[in-house]
């Protein structure tokens, strides 16, 4: 008998599972430094009372969520209402399996292994069009919460998203023109050359970064695009009815949206795995130079996720109308130009 | 592996589209819709065409459907009650029509000889993104700009629609809560015109000003 596809299969699952428990801690650690870094900027502590500096906090929070009751309102669409938190998690669970995260070792006892979970020729659209159902989470909770306030939050959150989704879809097209390729592995090879450093798309690409970073952060709710969660007008927005678990699905799924659309732009625009001079030091295909790879890309995205915590310290939240008025008349020609000029230098063969 | 596929995403597709026409309330329908999407675009891609796939599920199930669902969460659609079917002798007609079909595709099935020669084996790259491109961009240029044009005549058309709605003057605007005003209250810098502030206190009144007929009674749903 043949077990070498049992053998492949096997491993898979391996990756999937050490993916996803590095992301989920990953995330949770974030929310931690979210509320550290909250109160470095605003002058406080923070929590740091559960174990060392409170490093054990994202365990206890974890540990109330499940305790706390699990509250239904009494007129809401019970199908409905337990299928939203779902719909948001799972979409933001299921993007992660497409990013690389290192480059090709010669591991001990295997073949040469890609690091990368799942490889496949569209993985950039495949990327977009699971965001793209994560909305129905948000609108449909906030729908079948039965509560007005929750409806407006899930209202102007799929608004929100499917406007800036636009802007992000466009400013991706830039990069998509000059890798000719939406195979994420074959994009962040591309960006290998100065000696890791070409990070190619970063350097060539400002305006299509800068307008993914401003519709990144507007997808994923966060401040100061965070209008769906205006607790000053909307009490908490779409989740305002959900408790316990539930809501600490939604919490997740916000968080895991943060962090992919972090991975995302490490990829697209960071040049992905590639340290500068780390081929050069390790020889390609060695373990270490692989470690150091899946280092530097996790010390990249990490970049990303105290930008985020960093606005939230620092910015106030938009207004509804200047919200609409900044994605459709302002990020969405901008990309539209970057796209144009991005060909114009492609068929010139500039790039 | 590839038959056991298609028989579970098959499977889904036509379970959920019966569940479309079968459901009483809108926006279960509404979700059932996007389950038949995302199972043919899961059948696309074992047919080896993944940029199909990618683009059904961000355009049919994340664009066109969204906003499906959301006319029927902001009109909140009541659910459809029981009632006698208006045109009942069009029911066993109905029948009579899906029994011919039904032996249309047996007759079929049985009688036609399958061909001799199978397709070949080769992995096709019809599917693939940069094919795809260079069809769409050569030998269909001109089919592929004519319905850009289609599309944006959609658009225009669509907006001069909603524009007709001289219910408010056009420089008025709804601000999200209990309120409709004129611009010129909200933004100084605009000039005065006919327009004034129509004070309202509560979502009713707006209602009422909008011409949207709501009876709250029975907008709770179940």
């Amino acid at each position: 008998m043949d077990w070498q596809p049992i053998i492949d299969i096997a491993l898979k699952f391996l990756a999937i599972t050490i993916a996803f428990t590095v992301v989920l801690l990953i995330v949770a650690y974030t929310v931690l430094a979210e509320r550290r870094v909250l109160g470095l900027i605003q002058g406080r502590l923070g929590p740091n009372r559960v174990g060392f500096g409170g490093s054990l906090q994202p365990f206890a929070d974890l540990l109330k969520f499940i305790l706390k009751e699990d509250i239904v309102p009494d007129k809401s669409t019970r199908f409905v209402y337990f299928l939203a938190p779902v719909i948001a998690t799972m979409a933001a669970l299921m993007t992660m399996i497409v990013y690389p995260f290192g480059p090709d070792v010669n591991l001990p006892f295997l073949h040469t292994t890609h690091l990368v979970i799942a490889r496949f020729d569209v993985a950039l659209l495949y990327v977009l069009g699971v965001t793209s159902v994560g909305v129905y989470g948000i609108a449909l909770a906030g729908w079948s919460s039965n509560n007005k306030y929750s409806l407006m939050g899930g209202l102007r959150s799929s608004a929100q998203m499917i406007s800036y989704e636009l802007a992000l879809g466009l400013s991706l097209i830039g990069v998509i023109l000059q890798a000719g390729t939406l195979d994420l592995q074959r994009i962040v090879e591309l960006q290998s050359r100065w000696h890791g450093a070409g990070w190619f798309l970063f350097w060539l690409q400002p305006l299509g970064f800068i307008i993914y970073l401003v519709s990144a952060i507007a997808e994923t709710n966060r401040v100061p695009f965070d209008l769906p969660e205006a607790e000053t007008e909307l009490v908490a927005g779409f989740h305002t009815e959900y408790s316990a678990m539930k809501f600490a699905l939604f919490f997740l799924a916000e968080y895991i949206n943060m962090f992919t659309v972090s991975m995302l732009a490490t990829t697209l625009f960071l040049g992905g795995w590639n340290v500068p001079f780390a081929e050069d030091i390790f020889g390609r295909g060695t373990v270490l130079f692989g470690l150091v790879s899946v280092i530097g890309f996790l010390v990249k995205v990490c970049f990303f996720l105290f930008l985020y915590i960093w606005l939230r310290g620092t910015l106030p939240r938009f207004r509804f109308d200047q919200l609409m008025n900044f994605g459709w008349k302002f990020l969405l020609p901008l990309a539209l130009v970057n796209i144009f000029i991005t060909a114009t230098l492609v068929f010139l063969n500039v790039l | 592996m590839l038959v056991l596929l298609f028989i579970i995403f098959a499977g889904m597709a036509v379970g959920c589209a019966i569940a479309v026409v079968a459901q009483r309330n809108p926006l279960y329908s509404a979700i059932s819709l996007i389950g038949v999407f995302i199972s043919l675009a899961c059948l696309y891609v074992t047919l080896a065409a993944p940029f199909i796939a990618a683009v059904q599920v961000i355009v049919y199930a994340g664009a066109i459907m969204v906003l499906v669902v959301f006319v029927i969460m902001l009109l909140n659609v009541e659910q459809e009650d029981r009632r006698r079917p208006r045109m009942a002798f069009l029911v066993p007609a109905a029948v009579g029509m899906a029994a011919v079909l039904i032996a249309e595709v047996a007759f079929i099935l049985s009688s036609v000889q399958l061909s001799a020669n199978t397709p070949t084996q080769n992995i096709s790259d019809v599917g693939l993104t940069s094919s795809i491109g260079t069809g769409l961009f050569t030998t269909y240029l001109l089919p592929f700009e004519i319905t850009s044009i289609l599309l944006l005549m959609a658009i225009v058309g669509a907006m001069t629609l909603a524009r007709q709605a001289k219910m408010l003057s056009p420089r008025a605007r709804v601000v999200p809560g209990a309120q409709v005003l004129a611009l010129n209250v909200i933004d100084p810098r605009v000039p005065l015109d006919d327009t004034k502030a129509i004070h309202v206190h509560t979502t009713t009144e707006v209602e009422k000003v909008l011409g949207i007929e709501h009876d709250h009674d029975s907008a709770q749903r179940d």
